[in-house]
């Protein structure tokens, strides 16, 4: 109990010396049972070190599916785990983005280490306050923008950034298809998801400027303002300082999951769809009365693109070495966000000014 | 029915001269062209008398002309087929600034003969079915489309600005445009665009990405760009993707195709879908028989220049320029 309600520097070091010393276990608490959290807590499940020593939420019964047969305990509160737990190694905040703030806060305040979902917050000012809070508190902030752990993205760009298809002049993006389900429905308020501009292209965004570097402008149309039930789409045309032109789609009007890209090079065009891979596809016959089976189509893979992100995050906490996608890179996506936004309300383009500052 | 066709400047002329000749109670009279040897070329090909003067084919019995010739030349070859009373087909765009096709439209109107802009993808069998789905009403409330007409970087007179009047933007806007007013009965209220200068080694705009505001309150954007490499397996594309309040519909014009894999050329995609050039070069027929203006009017081909112009204009403010 000492242990956890001292927090800074001090106690790091006694930490990393015990964890080092005779214990290689991480001690996870995710936050969240939502689909990520799920998401997560499997992927947790299945690492021989590591540890889900807790799930906070109110559903104890969404909790409870999710931990099945394992010993992770559920709480109420953020604040019940940190007195009842014996020791946190991580927070997992798989919470919807409004709450990233109150969840990372709390958790640095107590010295925990966070992965956090993205988008990393709704507003840049909560981002910057919450990267700032965590610096203070000496504790580490990853955020899990897991597009970069997806071999064909990683692939994709390795190829670019080599000059395998030579200069680029447009690149498309497209991610998106059902509007998406969750609790007590955060994705249909604008003001909680930032629809999908902040939640859904801002993987693009990241995965855009993790290539080509800063942007120098953004320009928006999206279906945000008109407050449509249940449906968004938005058409961002982002142009890095470099040149290059970037065309990125988001659509919660679609009725199947895709996610797509094409850079068009000047010798050569890298594409991918993720509708065109079918490794492995699973149709079957509901029954005699109703013919239409149920496609499930899947990208089997050794180790799953937020396997390698959380494993990696980990793996860097362990080492203190700089992750693949930092918080200042999850702020700057952010960024091309808001600019986005913004140019969606005022009908112009916004000028990025470059150097981690806000849109102008 | 006597027609003629003045230059193969553009390649789309050996399409629309097949289409003819294909054509019952049709005859390809005449071709016209500068360019001797291409000329006499095509009129061997095509059993057409052969004119190296485009006026000496105009001062014939033909009926009609389809102009084919370099963008900057549409509006002379125009003028001169309306004042010599010949109905027109002019390949698109229909000229390179406002005040050029404000007067090709008016001269047509005044010797009393319709004008056509060749937009063919309106004859495209995919394209027509969008559009009766769309008139059906299936998609509800039309809120965005998204569209692409990518193409090969065409070289020759087409990067020559003073010839063509402008690059991709100008060559690959309007197709698009044509679709979404065709679609929608809309017009374009607001234009933005982004454009570049990568593909060709050509000082000229060859890819870009231009975004538009309708007055039925749908946004669109197109890639206008020559971004097709020469190994990519067909010429380009154009595609569709169009956001209803009931649904989407996704609309690929010449995704009727077999994949060949060669040892010679590689990957190349063999259409198999119907001839949109010969609907085009029917329509127009068939509206000179009816006295009716063909489905694209010399108006329409106006209006998506317009769109491209203002795309231009408003690259190099930075801004959207309003219609």
């Amino acid at each position: 109990m000492v242990y956890m309600s001292l927090a800074g520097w001090k106690l790091k070091v006694y930490r990393e010396f015990f964890e080092r010393g005779f214990e290689t276990m991480r001690r996870i608490l995710l936050i969240g049972a939502g689909t990520m959290g799920m998401e997560h807590a499997a992927h947790y499940y299945s690492m021989e070190d590591v540890h889900v020593v807790g799930i906070v939420d109110v559903r104890t019964e969404q909790a409870q599916k999710i931990i099945g047969q394992h010993d992770t305990k559920i709480f109420s509160s953020v604040e019940e785990a940190v007195e009842q737990l014996e020791k946190i190694d991580v927070v997992d905040i798989c919470v919807p983005t409004f709450l990233h703030k109150e969840y990372v806060l709390k958790a640095a305040d107590n010295g925990i280490d966070i992965i956090c979902e993205k988008p990393l917050a709704y507003t840049l000012q909560d981002a910057r306050e919450m990267i700032d809070f965590c610096k203070e508190k000496q504790v580490r902030l990853f955020v899990g923008h897991v597009v970069r752990f997806f071999p064909q993205y990683a692939q994709a760009r390795e190829l670019v950034i080599n000059g395998t298809i030579g200069d680029i002049g447009i690149v498309r993006t497209k991610r998106g298809g059902n509007f998406p389900a969750g609790w007590s429905d955060w994705y249909a308020d604008q003001s909680k998801s930032g629809g999908v501009i902040l939640d859904l292209i801002i993987h693009d965004f990241d995965f855009l400027r993790w290539i080509f570097g800063d942007v120098e402008r953004v320009y928006a149309k999206g279906l945000a303002e008109r407050k449509l039930e249940h449906l968004d789409y938005a058409l961002v045309t982002v142009t890095f300082k470099s040149g290059v032109i970037a065309h990125v789609e988001g659509t919660w009007a679609h009725q199947t999951f895709s996610s797509q890209f094409e850079f068009a090079g000047k010798s050569g065009i890298i594409e991918y769809d993720s509708l065109k891979e079918e490794p492995v596809l699973l149709s079957v016959r509901q029954s005699n009365e109703r013919k239409d089976g149920v496609a499930v189509p899947q990208s089997p893979l050794k180790k799953s693109p937020y396997y390698s992100e959380l494993e990696h995050f980990l793996h860097c906490l362990k080492t203190n070495e700089t992750p693949l996608v930092t918080a200042e890179d999850a702020y700057k996506a952010m960024e091309i966000s808001a600019a986005a936004l913004q140019s969606l309300q005022t009908g112009v383009p916004v000028v990025l000014n470059g150097e981690g500052g806000e849109p102008v | 029915m006597k027609i003629g066709i003045i230059s193969f400047a553009h390649m789309h002329a050996v399409s629309y001269a097949s289409a003819l000749k294909g054509m019952e109670g049709v005859i390809l009279a005449g071709i016209a062209d500068d360019n001797e040897e291409r000329g006499k070329k095509y009129s061997e090909a095509f059993e057409a008398d052969y004119y190296k003067d485009y006026h000496a084919l105009l001062e014939t019995d033909i009926h009609a002309v389809i102009v084919t010739s370099e963008n900057y030349l549409h509006h002379e070859h125009v003028l001169a087929a309306a004042k010599a009373g010949k109905h027109v087909l002019c390949e698109k765009p229909l000229a390179a600034n406002m005040k050029d096709m404000e007067e090709m439209i008016r001269i047509c109107e005044q010797n009393q003969v319709l004008l056509g802009t060749a937009f063919p993808v309106r004859f495209n069998t995919p394209v027509q079915q969008a559009k009766k789905l769309i008139e059906q009403g299936v998609l509800g409330d039309i809120l965005a489309i998204k569209g692409t007409n990518r193409g090969t970087n065409p070289g020759g007179w087409f990067i020559e600005k003073e010839k063509s009047g402008g690059g991709a933007v100008l060559d690959h806007t309007v197709h698009v445009v044509d679709l979404m007013r065709w679609f929608t009965g809309a017009e374009v209220k607001e234009v933005y665009a982004e454009m570049g200068n990568v593909y060709t080694d050509h000082p000229i705009d060859d890819c870009g990405i231009v975004t538009m505001e309708f007055t039925n309150g749908m946004f669109a954007t197109l890639d206008c760009s020559w971004s097709r490499n020469q190994n990519y397996p067909t010429w380009g594309d154009v595609t569709l993707d169009i956001i209803g309040s009931n649904g989407t519909l996704k609309v690929d014009a010449f995704s009727q195709k077999l994949d060949l894999y060669s040892n010679h050329d590689g990957v190349k995609w063999i259409g198999w879908g119907d001839d949109m050039d010969a609907g085009l070069i029917e329509d127009f027929v068939t509206g000179i028989k009816e006295g009716r203006a063909p489905s694209a009017s010399g108006h329409s081909g106006m209006k998506a220049v317009e769109v491209a112009l203002a795309a231009y204009q408003s690259f190099e403010k930075r801004t959207p320029v309003k219609l």
